[in-house]
């Protein structure tokens, strides 16, 4: 089959922003409301999520000429709990602080709706090569989501920005961003987390809704641009004629 | 379909959850001895918050075939070679998860401390940040388990209560 010229970077992008699986398809939306308190464990759950998705795709994609019609979604649910065992195993052997602080999301990876989607819909129907392009679109995609979310969440939730209690093996810092007393605590609860998502939500849906409505313009200008070049042109076709 | 379909299809999804029972089983070998000394760590560190730098644990005592609902293992504590205390770990879950706790106490079965070794629990920051610390900093009362996270209140509670009459048993 001819792929089209710039088909992979396509594919890795729309994970990014066109359809950012957070943003634009709001799924997986429980973790990303629980787990973005600091941008450390938002970074940890990206990570995390990214190599579920990552592995369960590949091997769904490799699988997918044995896998019959009946037994799609259990053998999907069976892969990606296998991995997603084997991921809480690791991070619970080397870093204990990261499991500790995600708890039970890293087991609610499970049935994040997004590994399942990606195999149902992408890796199911394509090549190992194009579906590990996919889930490493959607898992940075979802992991940008999240961070931009942490970022607002712990500078003003907390005030400060810190780095290295989860990630021991980078030395702890903190940087005080507002100062102490001015922090507003409510960015740190769930309510927080809710007008954060809504917020950025709102951003991007002015963003599309303004990108929409030049383009709808410009294809007005455009439209009577043509007519009035074509009734320039039967004006002066007439003129001619008589 | 016929029966070889069905056959074929059983063989299929056995075939997945063998392969994956292998994979799940090799990576418990590889981390199991890792993730038995970061428990152990952790016990470690507890007891140190609870009952000072110089703690250590000098006995440990298995209590699951006791048949207590939560209490599993009783270690007993000792600084500078003296008896401090027991620190009891006790381990209870409901339909928000698991959670895991260290209940220290003093020579006087006086209640010294808790210290969080896992919490998996769905609301786990709202029970640490509304029940769990202020109940250690001792400005909340162990009934007074209304924080937001009220279920995972009343199973710590539940613990720290069974922790108590334990400890009373093991003192005898």
């Amino acid at each position: 089959m001819k792929r089209e010229k710039g088909f992979t970077k396509r594919n890795f992008l729309k994970g990014i922003l066109a359809e950012n699986p957070l943003f634009v398809s709001i799924l997986g939306t429980c973790p990303a409301l629980a787990t973005t308190k600091t941008v450390e464990a938002a970074i940890g759950m990206g990570i995390l999520f990214t190599i579920v998705l990552v592995c369960s795709s590949i091997l769904v994609s490799l699988l997918r000429k044995i896998i019959s019609e009946e037994i799609r979604t259990p053998a999907y649910i069976v892969i990606i709990a296998t991995f997603v065992t084997i991921v809480k195993m690791f991070t619970n052997a080397f870093l204990p602080e990261l499991y500790l602080t995600l708890g039970v999301f890293i087991s609610l990876i499970v049935v994040n709706c997004i590994v399942l989607g990606r195999a149902e819909a992408y890796a199911s129907k394509n090549t190992v090569f194009d579906s590990l392009i996919d889930a490493l679109g959607m898992g940075l995609g979802y992991t940008l989501a999240i961070i931009t979310m942490a970022v607002f969440r712990e500078i003003l939730g907390t005030g400060a920005f810190s780095f290295g209690k989860i990630f021991t093996f980078i030395p702890y810092f903190k940087l005080q961003i507002i100062p102490k007393g001015y922090e507003i605590s409510l960015f740190q609860n769930p309510a927080g987390a809710f007008i954060v998502f809504a917020l950025i939500l709102a951003v991007i849906a002015f963003i599309k809704n303004r990108k929409a409505e030049l383009k709808s313009n410009l294809e007005k200008q455009e439209k009577i641009r043509k007519q009035q070049e074509a009734k320039m042109a039967a004006e002066s076709s007439g003129g001619e004629s008589k | 379909m016929g029966k070889k379909h069905y056959v074929i299809v059983s063989i299929t999804l056995g075939a997945i959850a063998a392969i994956s029972a292998v994979l799940i089983g090799v990576t418990n070998l590889v981390t199991k001895d890792r993730i038995i000394q970061n428990e152990k760590n952790r016990i470690a560190a507890g007891i140190k918050e609870i009952f000072g730098n110089n703690s250590l644990i000098s006995d440990e005592e298995d209590l699951k075939d006791n048949g207590y609902a939560y209490v599993n293992y009783s270690y007993t504590v000792k600084a500078n070679d003296e008896f401090f205390g027991y620190a009891l770990r006790t381990t209870g879950s409901n339909m928000y998860g698991k959670i895991s706790l260290l209940v220290g106490f003093g020579m006087t079965y006086s209640f010294s401390g808790i210290y969080v070794i896992i919490n998996e629990q769905t609301y786990a920051s709202t029970l640490e940040d509304n029940y769990l610390i202020p109940l250690n900093e001792g400005s909340k009362e162990l009934d007074d388990v209304e924080c937001g996270a009220t279920y995972g209140a009343k199973l710590v509670r539940d613990m720290i209560n069974e922790a108590s009459e334990v400890i009373l048993e093991i003192w005898k």
